[in-house]
């Protein structure tokens, strides 16, 4: 019985929302990010230079609980009892029981975690939108609130180191922090965000095994190099990234959209 | 060669499907949510719906792979060294096994580079390395479905400005359901402990 | 065809350990390759390996086969005390820094399981140096939070190894604490012991400075450029200190299992007092004797063994010294039990020593000169002049009080041999004194050395101070007194007031 009522919890969570629920949960906002090209931390032999990167709009906030629960009530097939093992494997929301028994609005408001590659692409679907590319989230997260490349400055760094020094132990925070120069916020110091091609990272599981010539786990030239010693707090985010299978989610793993510019759901 | 750590995945995904269907059944009353042909289990990987073309351009799914035994990689046609070495390979598998074995077993190869590799440069590897259309099938998706295969069978690519894809490779073996049963990363000689795996399936399947 | 080159080559810190297993020397033709280490197959049921938190050692394997052990290691990342009122993000393998001791056999089957708490932030792996393959296990055991990898391996190498996290950038996984050491016992194990203990040293790196107080974030800087704000065993300062002293009683053997994480420096591990009987480095063949300071490189471990015989406190340290009194490198073992004066006396002096005319204040003895000079020498300027003077010479072995140490130097205090003859202190002050004397009942047979570093002013202001204290009979010696005697005549008499 209590497995049951573990399970039944979302559902419950979902008539909170639906009750009470349009202040909650909004069309969101999406923000435009203009064209331009990126220093990547992500250089290969092949692909040196600065990378071009095409406008976009991107969801100003991670998306929130709130806003997973109505989803999840639109399109059930992806609530944790009946989304396949294949595209959400065992941890996908996991604490959602236990956050609905807590019932502060503030988890609501917090950014939804422990959601698959594939639960997330399908979320962003639903509102018009798809996973942005690493490149694309990489341009909009090199900002600070007036440049639109702050990674020179320390300040930038220390931001994410700060966040990299906390333990997780504690309940996420809600989104809306500080603005940045597009107006998106919490790109950094609230949560790790998938992204569309996170399966092109081609991180080594081993980071150190240098140029091996006899390894022929990856096909064609040059894969990734890091380029700089300052970028290595942005690498261990792709780090996180190329651990995880499209079906796996962590308590620390969330994401936001982006679609085309001027785009409507 | 590195093998992926999956070790402990198949017994835990068993466990928890179990425990999904008595959950669906005992709270919420609802069943047959699985897939309209037939109960797929929760793990199986053609709860993607993926359409794709083969090398003769005629659409198919995935997930009509239903029902047999079938070997999936992913590589690209104008790839010089690793995909080359992939089919060698598959080929190596097939000889392994009993001539039955190895008609009964299919082998699917999606490509990673679906904007250059048309069904016309699919079949014209299937020509050159003389693959026999009853048991290869050469196949494209579109760009985002390719990229969702990938990340189902644990595929890593990128694509360079140079048009090489940088990528890894493995070869699954999945079973009548779509269940990854087996998987390997060793190019040339195969691996016997998969080849083993390939042939039980395979019998296990008549 | 370009090769792979690989995506993190810039963060490579160190080289993957893959151990190449040697062939078995005279392995018979035709029986197939056999490996040194390697026992066959595993026997018996499978039996999960005892962790155990630092200082402590699992106990040991008492096994006279090859087993399949099964290690179950998770990865906590957790804030803990640095260092009093200083916490910081440590990430640890099994909740410690250093991380849980596994111990097995040479020849086990090592079925490992390595777990990434879903709370945590980052992915994992490790690397064992007792791993006979590539990464030692670092490929294998890549894991993101919320999940488990599992690989095996089989120990053919035994000795103490480190192990630790491989993950970009590994700096840092090491620099937050992620090491820990594995002991493969050779097949007819460890020779017994009274005490084994583990003890690790890491040196970190914080944004603020030593003792700051608060929590520290990791500084990317100071580890590049090796700045270590702690160097510090097992994890924290005062982890091994006070109450938490790792301990023994005399005349026991004690084994240490000293491992260096680093990620940067090379430890001169020693423990002040202590001669290690033992020291074997790694798997070494080579068990070095009567050992002072052993070398643990970053990566690397060694046993270290000796008798305890004498109690109190014994200090281990880094001697690259400054990193134990000004960065923590400092921990404690506390042996208990009875003394034996015959190896180590205790304390048998305790006074000031400036060296020769190194006295701060000669202030006194400036205006005693003066005076005596204007020939307004009193017997107060004598004996002010006398008491610094004293302090700076005499008190060395006579001791502050004159009461000297108890058959070794006389007393000066209540003196009965200065009593009966003062004048003859002129004598022995110049010229030193040798052989037995008795004084106050009790024989003393020491050597003391001729004063002639002092002057005849000096020696007479001494004197006075001396024959004026503790219940001496007071009287005074002047100048020309000691010029005297210097000058080849002996004393007679005194010139007592």
């Amino acid at each position: 019985m209590h497995a049951c009522r573990r399970k039944a919890l979302p559902a419950l969570l979902l008539g909170l929302l639906l009750g009470a629920g349009s202040a909650v949960v909004q069309a969101a906002d999406y923000v435009p990010v203009p064209a331009g090209s990126l220093r990547s931390v992500l250089v290969s032999d092949a692909d040196p230079g600065p990378v071009a990167v095409a406008s976009y709009a991107m969801r100003a906030t991670p998306v929130t609980r709130a806003e997973y629960a109505a989803f999840l009530a639109a399109q059930p097939q992806w609530q944790r009892e009946t989304a396949p093992l294949v595209f959400a494997s065992p941890g996908y929301l996991a604490h959602w029981g236990a956050a609905a028994d807590a019932g502060a609005s503030a988890s609501l408001t917090a950014p939804v975690t422990e959601v698959s590659w594939f639960a997330a692409k399908a979320f962003c679907a639903s509102e018009g939108g798809r996973l942005p590319s690493w490149v694309e989230w990489e341009y909009a997260a090199a900002a600070d609130a007036t440049r639109a490349d702050a990674r020179d400055d320390p300040a930038w760094l220390a931001r994410i180191l700060g966040w990299y020094g906390r333990p997780a132990d504690g309940p996420l925070p809600a989104v809306g922090g500080a603005a940045n120069f597009y107006g998106v916020h919490d790109l950094h110091g609230v949560v790790w965000e998938w992204v569309d091609d996170f399966n092109a990272l081609l991180v080594d599981a081993d980071s150190r095994a240098g140029d091996d010539p006899d390894r022929l786990k990856f096909c064609g030239a040059g894969a990734i190099s890091f380029k700089d010693r300052a970028n290595y707090a942005v690498l261990m985010r792709i780090a996180l990234l190329s651990s995880l299978k499209a079906a796996d989610s962590t308590s620390s793993l969330g994401f936001r959209c982006v679609r085309a510019e001027g785009a409507t759901p | 060669m590195m093998h992926l750590p999956l070790p402990t995945l198949p017994r835990r995904f068993a466990v928890r499907a179990a425990c999904h269907r008595a959950l669906l059944l005992l709270c919420l009353g609802v069943a047959g949510l699985a897939g309209a042909a037939g109960p797929l289990p929760s793990d199986s990987i053609y709860h993607l719906d993926l359409p794709l073309h083969d090398q003769d351009g005629r659409a198919f799914t995935l997930a009509s792979g239903q029902g047999r035994p079938q070997l999936v990689s992913m590589f690209y046609t104008s790839c010089q060294f690793v995909c080359p070495r992939l089919i060698d390979t598959v080929r190596d598998v097939q000889r392994a096994l009993p001539a039955d074995s190895a008609r009964q077993l299919h082998v699917l190869l999606v490509t990673l580079d679906p904007a250059r590799d048309d069904s016309a440069a699919l079949r014209g590897v299937a020509a050159q390395r003389h693959l026999d259309a009853r048991t290869w099938t050469l196949a494209r998706s579109d760009s985002a479905g390719t990229r969702a295969l990938a990340a189902l069978l644990g595929v890593q690519y990128r694509i360079l400005p140079s048009g090489d894809i940088n990528h890894s490779t493995v070869l699954i073996l999945l079973d009548r359901q779509g269940r990854v049963v087996a998987q390997s990363t060793r190019l040339g000689v195969p691996d016997p402990a998969f080849v083993a795996r390939v042939a039980s399936t395979v019998a296990a399947a008549d | 065809m370009g090769y792979v080159r690989n995506a993190l080559a810039t963060w490579v810190l160190s080289f993957a350990a893959a151990l190449v297993a040697v062939p078995a020397l005279g392995a018979e033709a035709g029986s197939g390759l056999k490996w040194a280490g390697d026992f066959g197959p595993p026997q018996g049921a499978p039996i999960h390996a005892v962790l155990t938190s630092p200082p402590e050692v699992p106990p040991a394997t008492n096994r006279f086969y090859p087993a399949k052990v099964i290690v179950d290691l998770e990865v906590i990342e957790k804030q803990m005390q640095i260092s009093e009122g200083v916490s910081y993000t440590f990430w640890t393998f099994g909740g410690t820094v250093p991380g849980s001791f596994i111990r097995v056999r040479q020849g086990d089957t090592v079925e490992f399981h390595l777990k990434n708490n879903p709370a945590n932030k980052m992915p994992h792996n490790i690397d064992l140096h007792g791993v006979t393959g590539p990464g030692g296990g670092a490929a294998s055991s890549f894991t993101a939070p919320g999940h488990e990898s599992q690989f095996t391996f089989k120990a053919l190498n035994e000795g103490i190894y480190v192990y630790h996290c491989a993950t970009a950038p590994v700096g840092m996984h090491v620099a937050n604490g992620m090491y820990g050491l594995i002991l493969v016992e050779p097949p007819q194990g460890l020779p017994k012991v009274d005490h084994e203990y583990y003890v690790m040293q890491g040196d970190f790196y914080t944004s603020g400075k030593y003792r700051e107080k608060g929590a520290q974030a990791f500084d990317m800087e100071k580890a590049i450029d090796e700045r270590p704000t702690y160097v510090l065993f097992n994890g924290a300062e005062g982890s091994l200190t006070g109450d938490r002293a790792i301990t023994a009683r005399t005349n026991e053997t004690v084994r240490l299992f000293i491992g260096n994480g680093g990620p940067n420096l090379v430890s001169s591990f020693h423990v002040i007092g202590a001669i290690f009987d033992r020291v074997r480095n790694e798997g070494g063949s080579e068990i070095q004797t009567n050992v002072q300071t052993t070398l643990i490189p970053a990566g690397g471990a060694a046993s270290v063994e000796f008798r305890t015989k004498v109690p109190g406190s014994y200090v281990m340290v880094d001697h690259s010294i400054f990193r134990a009194f000004n960065k923590g490198a400092l921990a404690i073992l506390k042996v208990a039990g009875e003394e034996d004066k015959s190896i180590y006396s205790g304390k048998e002096l305790d006074s000031v020593y400036l060296g020769d005319r190194s006295q701060p204040n000669m202030n006194a003895v400036s205006k005693a000169t003066a005076a005596a000079a204007g020939g307004r020498l009193t017997l107060k300027d004598q004996v002010d002049a006398g008491r610094d003077l004293f302090a700076g010479t005499c008190s060395v072995c006579h001791q502050g009080n004159g009461e000297g140490l108890s058959g070794v130097f006389p007393p000066l205090a209540k003196s009965d041999y200065l009593a009966a003859q003062p004048r003859r202190a002129i004598d022995i002050a110049l010229h030193g004194l040798n052989g037995k004397v008795t004084v106050n009942g009790t024989e003393y047979n020491s050597v003391m050395p001729p004063m002639n570093q002092l002057n005849d002013d000096e020696i007479a202001n001494i004197l006075t101070y001396v024959l004026n204290s503790w219940g001496n009979p007071g009287g005074s010696i002047l100048t020309e007194d000691v010029r005297k005697v210097r000058a080849g005549g002996t004393t007679a008499g005194g010139s007592e007031h």
